[in-house]
């Protein structure tokens, strides 16, 4: 169960970078999938078969990313009964009221600022990780 | 083919001229006013009287001047002068004088009269009362500037967005890959490398600081106001002690009047109150027998002011004018930490309550900042 796959999708290759080396720094050594943009995520969600689908166990969502955004993606994975039960944190640089409300309802299981010092940015990946993946039970498959 | 003019017309006693024009002036509802070179008035139609409310009677013989607020009375005998020298004055707008003491904005007109012999003997000025269309005026500009704000409040949200969102994201990155370098390549980089790096860190942090406070500030001059009475010295008596209990190796003596009631938004005032001692409490870290006060003192445009003073390191009062604005500081960041928000914020929100803020000090004797909160909130 810990090996299932997380699903980042976010569009600025620094913040891909530094997720992927605070995963790896914080030993969590799941695989990852990147998506840098909302459409190319749906894209592998959802094409022909429906292995990806249902493969993530976390699914790691920016909010403004290029053709689709954040908020669609949430919409459309959550809208399909498929994905619908996969954890998705928000992970993002807004702490706009209507961001973090929008995000909660339409169906967000955790919102988090990504924070700008790597140190604490590094300390907040761990404990989605630690939380996401190995302390909470997920849905059964 | 244009018609002939009507005969009829032209030879009928009842539109002579001679008693066809009282009956128009009459008939107006526009004030027609005779005047006298030297300013009296001579006659006095019905709509006159029914505009400024003085019978004819009462009126006539009287100086022009009475209709004009004080203060225009100059506007009356410049007119006179150019009707003196035989010019017409079309419309102007001005205020004019009722008999119970209340003005109204007024549309004037006024031309020269001369008698049969064509000399020069007077002025008939025509007002009308255009207290509606000023009104109407004043409706479309307050749409128009709706407008204009809606528009402007649009253009902010999507500034105070990219900025929270598009600016942290290459600072994350400066933060970020310098402590990759200083962890995975440290000994490479050698002693000075690594302060460099280290400084790179430090930078974004303090601009993710100068940022925040940048929103910060813009989202409090658009927070809705909610005025309640609050108890300043009670505010100001829970600050000091946060501010102690963050701080227990500091000895502080606060002193603090109570209570101060106000009219004031609580959460908003509350920024005020804790921006102004957590400062006093900064700026006193030098001292061994730091005082601070907090209480009320006596102001000349408001009924009383309220005043946060401490005997810290003060300030040099050639730059007084600079401490409200952001990002200004007085003192290396060396010695007092801070990004220069903390005043300006204060400056904003005692500006939203209709008060104003001032500070009084000098180097190494401390500082006094006073504000108002404006006189109809002061409870």
């Amino acid at each position: 169960m810990t090996s299932r796959p997380i699903l980042l999708i976010e569009d600025n290759p620094d913040d891909v970078a530094l997720t992927l080396r605070a995963l790896k720094k914080n030993h969590i050594l799941n695989p990852i999938t990147v998506a840098s943009d909302g459409a190319e995520a749906l894209e592998f969600l959802f094409d022909d078969d429906d292995t990806h689908a249902r493969e993530p166990g976390l699914i790691l969502l920016d909010l403004k990313l290029p053709k689709v955004d954040g908020l669609e993606v949430l919409r459309r994975i959550r809208a399909d009964e498929r994905t619908s039960l996969i954890p998705i944190v928000v992970l993002t640089s807004s702490k706009l009221e209507e961001d973090i409300l929008s995000s909660y309802r339409g169906g967000a299981n955790a919102y988090v600022r990504k924070p700008v010092n790597f140190a604490e940015f590094a300390e907040a990946i761990k404990t989605l990780g630690m939380f996401w993946l190995l302390l909470n039970e997920a849905v059964p498959e | 083919m244009a018609q002939p003019p009507r005969e009829d017309i032209a030879v009928s006693r009842d539109w002579a001229p001679a008693r066809l024009f009282p009956a128009i002036v009459n008939s107006s509802d526009d004030a027609i006013v005779g005047e006298t070179l030297d300013g009296v008035i001579a006659s006095w139609n019905p709509a006159a009287e029914g505009m400024y409310g003085y019978a004819a009677a009462e009126i006539v013989g009287r100086p022009a001047t009475v209709l004009c607020p004080p203060g225009g009375e100059d506007e009356g005998q410049e007119i006179l002068a150019k009707i003196g020298r035989g010019v017409h004055v079309p419309h102007y707008e001005t205020f004019r004088r009722r008999k119970d003491g209340t003005d109204f904005p007024a549309s004037v007109t006024v031309s020269p009269i001369h008698d049969e012999a064509g000399r020069l003997i007077g002025a008939s000025s025509i007002t009308r009362d255009v207290t509606e269309q000023m009104h109407a005026r004043a409706a479309a500009e307050v749409l128009h500037r709706a407008d204009d704000l809606k528009t402007a409040t649009g253009s902010l949200e999507s500034f105070t967005y990219s900025v929270s969102h598009d600016l942290r994201a290459p600072l994350r990155a400066m933060s970020g890959f310098s402590a990759a370098l200083l962890e995975e390549y440290g000994d490479v980089l050698g002693e000075d490398g690594q302060h460099y790096a280290r400084r790179i860190v430090a930078a974004s942090e303090h601009m993710t600081a100068l940022i925040d406070n940048l929103l910060r500030l813009s989202r409090l001059s658009r927070a809705e106001m909610h005025l309640d009475p609050v108890d300043l010295g009670a505010e100001a008596a829970q600050i000091a002690a946060e501010l102690a209990d963050d701080d227990p190796g500091r000895h502080v003596r606060f002193t603090i009047q109570r209570p101060v009631l106000v009219q004031a938004d609580r959460a908003l005032i509350r920024i005020v109150m804790h921006n102004l001692l957590s400062n006093a409490w900064k700026f006193t870290s030098g001292r061994d027998d730091a005082r601070i006060e907090f209480g009320t003192a006596p102001a000349r445009d408001a009924p009383v002011c309220y005043c946060v003073r401490d005997n810290g390191a003060g300030f040099d009062p050639a730059y007084t004018h600079k401490l409200f604005s952001p990002f200004q500081r007085l003192h290396p960041a060396s010695e007092f930490p801070g990004t220069g928000i903390g005043l300006a914020i204060v400056r904003l929100i005692v500006e939203r309550h209709g008060g104003r803020v001032w500070a009084e000090g000098a180097v190494g004797a401390g500082a006094a900042f006073y504000f108002t909160l404006g006189a109809e909130e002061s409870a």
